[in-house]
């Protein structure tokens, strides 16, 4: 006989062999907290939403400095601009995450249900890259500034070759890209181990149809 | 939400939750991960009730939420601790309804079925519950003919796992 046939036999008896659970066990278990992908996910990203923006926010709150150096700044339309696209932009992620979120139906097929899973996955890594872009053009442009105000040092290059302040700018430059891709294989890593089971059980769907 | 949806859906969920324990029965292996998964698959269940429409059967919407619950939303919880084999303690094949060797035979299948993946144990469910191929690529999200493809794998990956 058929070995699933022979399991098919077996499967059918075994009905009455299951603990059967009561009414009030099955309304107690319905509303006890639910541990899936999805809510970690959703946690997640509003964590990525929130460290980014205390980032930007941190430097304005913590130093008088840099407080007194920003409201100079808030008369330039150059700032105020960029402050309106990068509010413009957050705003933009928030929406994208939520009516991705809300795509989520657990009454989905398979295959439908895990693309709409692995899709908020990907606007929230959208959303670290973009910021990862900006650290990379940012810290680099800040840092010449920062020299800038700086009398002393400020002095000091300007004594030096041009040799020196390119090798100078480059390693600035390198040890940004270095650290700015720590952070990028970090939260690689950390998401890869999250999801890998659920992108190998989407594999294994998606496989079938070449 | 109101009572009254919350009692019929106990209801309906006590009635058919013998749907829920077979899904719980592939993919866990002990008494302990069995009730936890049995617990995700009631809440997911039940957040999902109110949309249920009633166009399908209730047992028919009860085997996508109770897979999708299984391979795709969870998360293995960490009071989880490992006891006894499962297939042992709760679901002891009786004496007089086998022979020894079906007895056996039956066991190595299970152990068999349990070393396939999430996929194939999903597609060797819904056969076991005699669901037709159509069902099966609904449910999955694939063509007819790839879950035929694919079920035809499977029937050859449990084969050669019995015999090495």
């Amino acid at each position: 006989m058929d070995e699933l046939e022979l399991l098919k036999k077996d499967w059918k008896r075994s009905d009455n062999q299951y603990k059967s659970f009561s009414d009030s066990d099955i309304y107690k278990m319905s509303h006890k907290k639910s541990s899936t992908i999805v809510k970690t996910l959703f946690y997640i990203s509003v964590a990525e939403l929130v460290f980014w923006v205390l980032i930007n926010f941190l430097p304005y709150v913590l130093s008088e400095k840099m407080k007194a150096q920003l409201e100079e700044m808030s008369h330039s339309w150059i700032y105020v601009s960029l402050n309106i696209i990068s509010y413009l932009v957050i705003i933009l992620f928030v929406y994208l995450l939520w009516r991705a979120h809300k795509a989520i139906s657990v009454t989905d097929n398979a295959k439908k249900l895990m693309e709409s899973i692995l899709k908020t996955r990907k606007i929230i890594k959208y959303y670290v890259l973009y910021n990862l872009s900006i650290a990379l053009i940012s810290i680099p442009i800040s840092l010449y500034f920062s020299i800038n105000e700086h009398p002393e040092i400020s002095e000091q290059l300007s004594n030096a070759t041009t040799e020196k302040l390119v090798i100078m700018s480059l390693v600035a430059i390198g040890i940004t890209i270095a650290f700015l891709g720590l952070v990028w294989l970090f939260y690689k890593l950390i998401y890869g181990i999250l999801i890998r089971r659920l992108n190998r059980n989407y594999q294994e769907l998606k496989k079938l149809e070449i | 939400m109101n009572k009254e949806l919350e009692h019929s859906f106990v209801e309906q969920l006590q009635k058919h939750q013998n749907i829920v324990h077979k899904v719980c029965r592939l993919y866990t292996n002990n008494a302990d991960a069995h009730n936890d998964l049995f617990q995700e698959i009631t809440i997911q269940l039940w957040r999902a009730y109110p949309k249920f429409r009633g166009d399908s059967k209730f047992s028919t919407w009860m085997y996508r939420v109770g897979l999708n619950t299984a391979i795709t939303l969870y998360r293995k919880s960490k009071r989880r601790i490992n006891t006894q084999d499962f297939d042992a303690v709760q679901f002891k094949i009786k004496a007089e309804e086998y022979d020894d060797t079906e007895e056996q035979q039956l066991k190595l299948l299970y152990q068999a079925v349990h070393q396939l993946n999430d996929i194939e144990k999903a597609l060797v469910f819904l056969y076991l519950e005699d669901k037709d191929y159509r069902e099966i690529s609904a449910t999955l999200g694939i063509t007819e003919v790839n879950a035929r493809v694919k079920m035809n794998r499977v029937k050859k990956k449990l084969k050669t796992i019995l015999n090495p």
